[in-house]
């Protein structure tokens, strides 16, 4: 295997993973599981800029994306009431 | 040339096996099933950055990996304390 076609099948892995993670932040109903689709997307998102080189980009994504808007949006739904959330 | 080919077919299979994992955080039905999910799919991709340092031989990306893992500690813990307790923050 040489790594033009190993490059593609990353690409192909990463394209289901971001479409699939993004069509299930926006349907589910539940806002924690909601929440949970956006964390899989970040790191699907950190995947792709980590394999198009540019590791930099990659690190400011999983900060922000894995600690920062987890725990920012759980903030946000603890302070809103309970009828929104459908347990 | 051969342990490169081998790195590429471990890093696929990982791939593979957080596709499998992605597909159980779609289709679990309750939460913690999900959180699990995410946990398990973090951990993968980490080992799987840490292939690809190894195999593209630069040494510098494989602080990602690092990285990633720490933070997504951090998330975990903040969802199951969520889920626990219905309260986040520090105290």
């Amino acid at each position: 295997m040489n790594f033009e076609n190993f490059f593609w099948i990353l690409q192909i892995f990463i394209a289901i993973g971001l479409v699939g993670s993004s069509i299930a932040a926006i349907r589910f109903k539940n806002l924690i599981a909601a929440v949970i689709a956006m964390a899989v997307f970040s790191l699907a998102l950190s995947v792709e800029f980590y394999v198009l080189q540019a590791p930099d980009v990659a690190i400011a994504e999983a900060g922000v994306g894995a600690g920062l808007t987890t725990a920012m949006y759980l903030l946000a739904i603890k302070n809103t009431t309970d009828e929104e959330v459908v347990e | 040339m051969m342990p490169e080919s081998l790195f590429m077919g471990a890093m696929i299979l990982l791939f593979l096996s957080a596709t499998l994992t992605m597909i159980r955080m779609l289709i679990g039905p309750t939460i913690p099933d999900r959180v699990v999910a995410l946990d398990a799919l973090t951990t993968t991709t980490a080992g799987a950055m840490v292939l690809y340092g190894v195999i593209t031989e630069q040494a510098v990306i494989i602080d990602v990996a690092l990285v990633y893992a720490v933070l997504s500690y951090i998330a975990t813990l903040y969802i199951a304390r969520y889920l626990v307790k219905r309260r986040v923050g520090l105290a």
